[in-house]
C-alpha cells in the first residue's frame, strides 16, 4: 500500500479516478483550440458542462441538467458494456439491461458526488489522434487558476468515438490512468470474489448510488 | 539491508513466476496470499502511517513541507540521471542534470526548486522502468509487507538503483540510519500529499485491492511511455 502510493503523482491529482471524470467533463477551455471535428466536440460540450456547474440552480435543478448532459455526452451502455468484460458474455440480456441500469445511476452517483469539487480549473486542448475512422483521441491539459505558470499540467485524454455530430466521450484517461480499464479490473475482480454473480454487482452498484443521494459517501458503507 | 531484502525477494520473485499459472489472467498467480498481505499494510497504513502524515501535515508549516519535498526529489536525481542514459533519453538526461545543479547550488541542496522557474521539467526515473523500456515484462504481481506492490521485474530495479545512488557510496558512519531516514521520510512525504487521493480511491472501489492492483499496472506503464498515450493498446470498447 505504501509504495503503491508512492508512484501516483503527488498533485491530489486523481481523486477518485472515476471521479476525475468531473473535473474534466465540467471544465472550461483556456484557449479556443479546435482544429479537428474531435477537438471542437470536446471542447465545446465541456463548455456546456461548466454553464450546469457554474449555474445558480438548485442542487435538485443542477442534478437533473448534469444528468441529462451526461446522457446526451457519453456512451454510458457502451462503457458499462464494456467493464463486465468477459463476464458479459454470459450474462442475461435481462441482468444486462439491469447492469446498464445501475451502472447508469452509480455513474451519476459518483459525478455528484463530487460536484462541490469543483475550483475553477480550466481545460487547454493540445491535439488529437484519429486512430481510425471514428475513433480519436483528443489530448488536454488540466490549468489550475492557482497555479497559472504551472509547467507540468495533468494530462487528461479523452475518447471520442463516432461521426461528427454523432460523437459521444467512451473514455477518459488521466494520467496515463484510463477510467474503463480501471472500472473493468475493479468490477471483474469483484464478480470473481462473487460467483461472477453480475446481480451482485448490481447491488452493490445500487447500495452505493443509493447511499450518495441520501448524503452519503460512494462507499456504500 | 533493505538491498539485501530487496534481493531476496526478487530472486524469490522470480524463481516463482517461473511455475507460476494464472487462470484469471491478471497475472496474480498468488492473489490471496497478496490479499492478506495487502489487508496486513491496510491496518500499517490506517494505524500508523495516516496518522503520521496526517500529523506531520498538522505540525510541519508548508513552507518547510515543500522545502523537504523538493530536497526528497533533488536526492533522487542522480538514480533518474543514470536511467536516462541507460534509456538513451539524452534531452532528458540534460534536463535531469540541469536541475540537480541548479537545485543543488542555486536551490540550497535541493530545498529550493529554482530549476522549475527556468523551465527545466522534473520527471523520475528508476531501473524497473529501464528494464520496462528494453522489453522486459512485469513478471508476476506480488505484494510486499510495509512496500505494497512490487513485482519482480521493478523490485529488480529498486535493487540496481541503490547501487546507481552516489549516497550509497558516501562513507558515513551511519549509513543505515540515514538511508531509513530519507525512506521514512519520502513514503511520509508522499503519504502526507495523497490523503485525499488514497481516500478517494478506497471509497469509490467495489474491490479496493483490484483497484489498486490496476492502477499501478498503469502507472509504472505510463511511467515506461514517459507520460505518452499508448494509442495503439486503448481498450476495444
Amino acid at each position: 500500500m505504501i509504495q503503491s502510493f508512492t508512484r501516483i503523482p503527488v498533485m491530489g491529482t486523481l481523486r477518485l479516478l472515476a471521479l476525475a471524470a468531473i473535473v474534466t467533463l465540467a471544465m472550461p477551455f483556456a484557449a479556443a483550440r479546435a482544429a479537428s471535428p474531435a477537438e471542437d466536440f470536446v471542447q465545446n460540450n465541456v463548455q456546456k458542462g461548466l454553464v450546469i456547474l457554474n449555474d445558480g440552480g438548485s442542487k435538485e435543478q443542477k442534478r437533473e441538467e448534469f444528468r441529462n448532459f451526461l446522457l446526451k455526452l457519453t456512451d454510458l451502455k457502451r462503457i458499462a458494456d464494456y467493464t463486465l468484460g468477459p463476464v458479459r458474455n454470459s450474462t442475461s440480456p435481462a441482468d444486462l439491461a439491469a447492469f446498464e441500469e445501475a451502472f447508469r445511476e452509480y455513474a451519476f452517483a459518483v459525478y455528484e458526488s463530487e460536484f462541490t469539487k469543483y475550483s475553477g480549473q480550466t481545460l487547454k486542448v493540445t491535439g488529437s489522434i484519429e486512430r481510425k475512422a471514428g475513433d480519436y483521441l483528443v489530448s488536454t491539459v488540466l490549468v489550475d487558476p492557482n497555479k497559472p505558470n504551472d509547467r507540468d499540467p495533468i494530462r487528461v485524454d479523452f475518447r471520442i468515438l463516432g461521426t461528427p455530430g454523432h460523437f459521444t466521450v467512451a473514455d477518459i484517461i488521466v494520467l496515463g490512468l484510463d477510467l474503463a480499464i480501471t472500472e473493468q479490473d475493479d468490477f471483474s475482480s469483484f464478480l470473481a470474489q462473487n460467483n461472477n454473480s453480475v446481480k451482485a454487482l448490481i447491488a452493490e452498484l445500487k447500495q452505493r448510488a443509493a447511499n450518495v443521494r441520501a448524503g452519503g459517501d460512494l462507499s456504500g458503507k | 539491508m533493505r538491498g539485501i531484502a530487496s534481493l531476496f525477494v526478487m530472486c524469490a520473485g522470480l524463481l516463482l513466476a517461473g511455475c507460476a499459472t494464472d487462470p484469471t489472467g491478471a497475472n496474480d498467480p498468488y492473489e490471496n496470499t497478496n490479499r492478506a498481505v495487502f489487508d496486513f499494510n491496510q491496518k500499517v497504513d490506517k494505524y500508523a502511517l495516516e496518522p503520521t502524515a496526517r500529523a506531520y501535515v498538522a505540525v510541519v508549516p508548508d513552507p518547510a513541507r515543500q522545502g523537504i519535498h523538493n530536497f526528497l526529489l533533488n536526492l533522487d536525481l542522480p538514480v533518474t540521471f543514470a536511467n536516462d542514459l541507460l534509456q538513451g533519453e539524452m534531452d532528458r538526461a540534460g534536463d535531469t542534470l540541469g536541475r540537480f545543479t541548479v537545485n543543488s547550488t542555486l536551490g540550497i541542496g535541493g530545498l529550493l526548486d529554482p530549476a522549475s522557474d527556468f523551465g527545466i521539467p522534473y520527471h523520475k526515473e528508476d531501473f524497473g522502468q529501464t528494464l520496462g523500456t528494453w522489453g522486459v515484462g512485469e513478471g508476476p504481481y506480488i505484494v510486499l509487507p510495509f512496500l505494497g506492490p512490487d513485482p519482480p521485474r521493478d523490485a529488480t530495479g529498486q535493487v540496481v538503483d541503490i547501487f546507481l545512488d552516489p549516497t550509497t557510496y558516501i562513507p558515513i558512519r551511519e549509513h543505515f540510519w540515514w538511508s531509513a531516514g530519507r525512506k521514512s521520510l519520502a513514503i511520509i512525504d508522499v503519504r502526507s500529499r495523497n490523503l485525499d487521493t488514497v481516500e478517494n480511491i478506497e471509497r469509490g472501489s467495489v474491490d479496493y485491492y483490484a483497484s489498486v492492483r490496476s492502477l499501478y499496472r498503469q502507472l509504472r506503464n505510463n511511467e515506461i511511455r514517459n507520460g505518452r498515450p499508448d494509442v495503439k493498446n486503448l481498450p476495444d470498447l
